[in-house]
């Protein structure tokens, strides 16, 4: 998110506040909320969206609209965070089909969830959903809330593997980046200094044990961890590695949660 | 020669035909083959939102829900294919998830009726698919395609869905004996193969090795490469004894690398073997033993004929403190030939160690090996120089 | 008349040779499709192979060489450079890029007669490296020094130039581990990398090349590999594995003493020794192909260089053949005594003998009396249409197999300079391969100038 737009906070005041009480009353209930803006601004977007939503047998809603910014906002009570998403989907797919040249932003949580819904919370979902630069719906989590997240590098050739660890990291509140070959991975982490790198030992450019040295060997103040995620599981491989300093060495196929354990295992 | 000219003329016209067929056939392919690629890749943008919805979600509680909407044949592909991706990659919860949902969006049906297609090419497919999703319901149409033909490349993609998918070990006992029943040896493979079964492996290789066939055994053993398996080293005692030359090699290897007490006899049995993985691996495990013996045995093993044994035997010698290092020298100085070369080998690496001691105790033995060193060759002013160690993995074949 | 005759068997061999790929061609397509590597390309099962790469006056490419072949996507192997007595800085720059340390004491196992080696290179940093040095022997002396210093069961002879797909190597091995007894030697696909974009030592985009000569040769190859080897390999009488990227077992190499050298040809000549050895000892065994694995090379690009390099090969296939006449017609020798080695003695060495007494009589027929000049037309067209034919068969076996190349363009780019070819290319290697056999006759066996190109200069986009 650029950090030099300002926000014109005045106007949207009343509606957040209403929202974040309205959310605390019923705070023990499960409620999915999204934010939906759409940069055409069409004044039939709401209407469209109401439809759309009746026609969804069974479920309630309630659909909100923040009048300065044009964005958006629907609660669904008594949905999960991927019920929720899963309707955000087909919202998305709905309009993309019913409106010209729609491009829809959404940004979408759960409450209770990892967040407490704030005023403050709340107007700064609106927020990313407006200025958030991929049109990839956006899940909001904790970590963003706060400051200063974890920054992981992830280097794999295959981009399903770096999507998909893409998506979890980010979840879990980390500020991730790929790389795809060794020799930008090695750029990368001297100009952004990742505080952990997960990378797979087949690499274009430079790899293997090579790779490894070379990062250590970068000019950068603290070091990266280095989470070896690969198919490699020769046992002089392993233990080289584990020679050279690498703080992890998970195989392929992986546990995605084992990931997760080793990776915040780094991080303390 | 002027009757042989219509031979000639038909042989032009039928060439020209030829050419013209093979150019439309090449424009019609390559337009189809490009028309596909650029569908999936639509369909792959079309359905990113999905795929985004799926990745986050895979560990959740939750059971997932299918894709919104028909679909077309194509579109069914491309989710399927992706679905496999991560099949594959991952292990555990997530993984099971996945393939509930193969089930659920009638990808494992599809592909079960493709088994019975008439075409070889569409069941080969098929096979691949079922194994990729781990579908058992597969297996005994996949054991049978498995048995009905010769042994080639297809085999082991066969075999690999069955390893895939099978959840009775029987099965996977099946396709191992199926496979290695054409006589190749192929074990290596064929524990590759089995490796990436979803069953338990310790149990699975206790079957295999109490199984009757020398074949079935031997994949137990090389599957076991690298890994330890604590629960097989008793069946491994039994194997020493076996006739199978090769059976026999694998299992002394893997049961020396626990580093077994083994008595005098054993010893002496191993080192006079007949078979060079035998005596190497022997020579190999006598270094950390630290038996009284070994060093007369060791030394007449420095002019056996293979070099892995002697390259073996010489490490261990200087595994073994002071006794074992002034050997070492004495056959340097006195033997030789090939027993001078690989003591002297030995010797110079040792020497070489200078820079890489921390503890005393390596400290103090090193020291008493220079010491010897010197009296047995003089003092030498040696340049300081990195030890670069030779790669010894694999078996080598040398002339 | 005789030549008739002559282009009449010679077009069924083709032919018979061009159908036997095609009936393998689905087999090959489905192996390289469903096959999986993920578990074999991790895996401590998997045979540990020792590439040796002979490199002379390769200051220019060696490095981006090396750093391709040290990314492959395999378990356990070592990469080990000879450099055979550089004149320029070959040695030096590998030294400096990797920061390499002489050995102090290397073990040299292997017992196969070489040129004086000077030293041996490594830094434990990059622990698959090792840089031998020695004095100028030629590809085989140096080949055979590696032999010598390699440590593991498998060989594979690598091209100083030569850029590996990243899954080529574990391919090969996927097809010696399905038959391990009895695979000898498997050889690899070579194709032509001009015009590529090549990045980080791979190449990332394929097209064909912008200049004519390497474009021909890009159908020249296409035809060979594809229409030609797949067929020979089936029926187990492949002639040649080529020595750019060839993978074998070293104990039938050290058996059959090593790579022969002080002559080019050496590629074709242990392949030869090999079949001889194994028919001989009577062992079962298969020498086979396997165009799924993918090497890179540079084309030459000028009329001088790529004389020079088929000059070689005639010299050198000239030698093979005379050396090795006691195979031809020979029983003992099934399959290769009987197929392969009076055709490649009939139909290639002895070639343009045939081909031009057979033209000039035609020729000198048609001027006697001018009125048949039919049979000269009908003599070009025959030669003409079999072999355009035999290359379209050759792009109909990539499309159904490989598709590497995707546009359209690049069908019609590979259609008219299949025809092309016979307007000046065909007859140019007719040439130069008389021009070979000459040398060999006259005992001149100077290698001719290669100049090296930096791989850079192909790497524009296409």
């Amino acid at each position: 998110m650029p950090e030099s737009v300002t926000l014109q906070r005045e106007k949207g005041e009343g509606l957040y506040q209403n929202l974040g009480e309205r959310l605390k009353e019923t705070s023990r209930e499960l409620c999915g909320i999204m934010f939906l803006y759409c940069s055409a601004g069409s004044p039939q977007l709401e209407s469209l969206v109401r439809d759309f939503l009746q026609h969804e047998s069974g479920m309630e809603f309630e659909v909100l609209k923040d009048a300065s910014t044009q964005t958006l906002a629907i609660l669904l009570p008594g949905l999960t965070l991927d019920a929720t998403h899963y309707q955000a989907l087909l919202l998305k797919q709905h309009l993309q089909e019913t409106m010209e040249g729609a491009d829809p932003r959404i940004t979408l949580t759960v409450f209770p969830g990892q967040v407490d819904p704030t005023p403050g919370v709340l107007r700064q979902m609106a927020e990313s959903t407006r200025l958030s630069t991929s049109s990839d719906i956006h899940i909001f989590t904790k970590e963003e809330a706060i400051q200063e997240p974890g920054r992981i590098l992830i280097v794999d050739n295959d981009d399903t593997i770096r999507e998909f660890l893409t998506i979890r990291l980010k979840m879990q509140g980390f500020e991730t980046l790929e790389a795809l070959d060794g020799t930008s991975a090695l750029e990368l982490i001297e100009k952004w200094e990742p505080d952990l790198v997960l990378t797979e030992l087949n690499l274009y450019g430079i790899d293997g044990l090579p790779f490894i040295h070379q990062i250590q060997q970068l000019p950068v103040e603290n070091t990266p961890k280095i989470v070896v995620l690969t198919e490699q599981r020769v046992e002089r491989t392993i233990s080289q590695c584990f020679q050279n300093g690498v703080d992890d060495y998970v195989t392929k196929p992986f546990s995605p949660v084992e990931l997760d354990a080793r990776i915040h295992r780094c991080f303390h | 020669m002027f009757s042989h000219l219509t031979v000639a003329y038909t042989f032009i016209y039928v060439c020209l035909g030829l050419i013209a067929l093979g150019i439309i056939l090449l424009i019609q392919m390559k337009v189809s083959h490009n028309k596909e690629q650029q569908r999936r890749e639509m369909y792959e943008r079309k359905h990113h939102d999905y795929f985004m919805y799926i990745q986050a979600h895979v560990e959740n509680e939750g059971a997932l829900r299918l894709p919104p909407g028909k679909l077309k044949p194509l579109e069914r592909r491309v989710i399927q294919d992706k679905f496999m991706e991560w099949i594959e990659q991952f292990k555990g919860e997530c993984r099971d998830r996945l393939i509930q949902m193969c089930r659920d969006a009638g990808f494992v049906e599809a592909d079960l009726k493709a088994l019975g297609s008439f075409r070889y090419g569409r069941r080969l497919e098929a096979a691949y698919r079922l194994g990729g999703m781990r579908a058992e319901e597969a297996v005994p149409a996949l054991l049978k395609m498995l048995q009905e033909g010769k042994y080639s490349s297809m085999s082991i993609i066969i075999a690999r869905s069955i390893a895939k998918s099978a959840r009775k070990s029987e099965d996977v006992l099946e396709m191992l004996r199926s496979l290695l029943s054409h006589g190749k040896p192929i074990h290596h493979l064929a524990a590759d193969i089995m490796l990436e079964t979803g069953l338990d492996a310790g149990s699975l290789l206790m079957k295999l090795l109490d199984d009757q066939d020398p074949a079935l055994i031997k994949v137990g053993l090389v599957a076991m490469w690298g890994q330890a398996v604590p629960e097989v080293m008793p069946v491994l005692g039994r194997l020493v004894g076996s006739e199978e030359k090769d059976v026999r090699a694998e299992a002394v290897k893997l049961y020396l690398s626990s580093n077994p007490a083994l008595k005098d006899e054993t010893i002496v049995q191993l080192m006079n073997d007949r078979n060079w993985e035998v005596r190497a691996a022997a020579a190999k495990a006598l270094g950390p033993l630290h038996a009284a013996g070994s060093i007369p045995l060791l030394v007449k093993a420095l002019q056996d004929a293979n070099w892995k044994v002697r390259h073996n035997s010489a490490e261990s010698l200087a595994k073994l403190g002071e006794a074992g290092f002034e050997a070492l020298c004495q056959a340097a100085l006195s033997g030789a030939g090939i027993q001078r070369e690989a003591a002297l080998q030995r010797i110079e690496l040792e020497m070489e160690k200078e820079q890489e001691h921390s503890a005393i105790e390596q400290m103090v033995a090193y020291n008493k090996k220079r010491l010897i060193h010197d009296r047995y060759f003089g003092v030498k002013r040696q340049p300081v120089a990195r030890v670069t160690g030779v790669a010894a993995v694999g078996g080598d074949y040398t002339a | 008349m005789v030549a008739i005759y002559y282009v009449m068997i010679v077009n069924i061999l083709y032919f018979t040779i061009t159908g036997l790929s095609f009936r393998n061609i689905f087999k090959i397509y489905r192996r390289s499709k469903y096959s999986s590597y993920n578990t074999l390309s991790g895996s401590e099962l998997v045979p540990s192979v020792s590439l040796l790469v002979p490199a002379y006056n390769e200051e220019l490419t060696i490095i981006e060489n090396v750093y391709c072949l040290m990314t492959l996507n395999y378990p356990t192997y070592e990469v080990i450079v000879i450099n055979d007595g550089s004149s320029d800085h070959t040695l030096s720059v590998l030294i400096k890029e990797f920061k390499l340390v002489k050995m102090v004491n290397p073990e040299i196992r292997g017992t196969i007669d070489t040129n004086n080696v000077r030293g041996i290179y490594h830094n434990p940093d990059y622990p698959q490296l090792f840089i031998i040095d020695k004095e100028n022997g030629g590809k085989a002396d140096s080949l055979n020094a590696g032999i010598n210093f390699s440590h593991y069961p498998l060989i594979s002879s690598i091209d100083a130039d030569s850029l590996l797909e990243k899954d080529a190597l574990i391919r090969m091995a996927r097809m010696y581990m399905e038959n391990p007894e009895e695979m000898v030697a498997i050889g690899g696909d070579v194709r032509i990398a001009n015009g590529c974009l090549i990045e980080n030592g791979a190449v990332q985009k394929v097209s064909l090349p912008r200049k004519i000569w390497p474009m021909f040769q890009s159908i020249e190859y296409l035809k060979a590999f594809l229409g030609g080897r797949i067929g020979w390999s089936h029926i187990n009488g492949l002639v040649i594995v080529s020595g750019a990227f060839g993978l074998f077992r070293k104990d039938y190499v050290i058996a059959v003493g090593g790579y022969r050298g002080g002559y080019p040809g050496e590629d074709m000549n242990i392949i030869i020794k090999l079949h001889r050895y194994m028919l001989s000892h009577k062992l079962p065994y298969k020498v086979a192909f396997c165009p799924e694995a993918v090497c890179w090379t540079q084309a030459p690009d000028s009329y001088k260089i790529i004389s020079n390099q088929r000059m070689r090969w005639g010299r050198g296939n000239l030698k093979n053949m005379i050396e090795n006449r006691g195979m031809l017609f020979n029983p003992k020798y099934k399959v290769m005594g009987m197929i392969t080695m009076p055709y490649n003695v009939l139909f290639e060495t002895l070639n343009p003998y045939f081909r031009i007494t057979g033209l000039l009589a035609l020729l000198g027929y048609t001027l006697l009396d001018m009125t048949h000049w039919r049979i000269l037309l009908t003599f070009f067209l025959l030669n003409f249409l079999s072999g355009y034919l035999l290359s379209v068969g050759a792009i109909i076996l990539e499309e159904i197999a490989f598709r590497r190349f995707k546009k359209l363009s690049d069908l019609w780019k590979m259609l008219l300079f299949s025809a092309l070819k016979f307007v000046g290319y065909h007859q140019l290697g007719v040439i130069w391969r008389v021009q070979g056999h000459i040398q060999y006759l006259r005992k001149n066996n100077s290698w001719g100038a290669m100049t090296r190109q930096s791989w850079k200069e192909e790497s524009e986009p296409a």
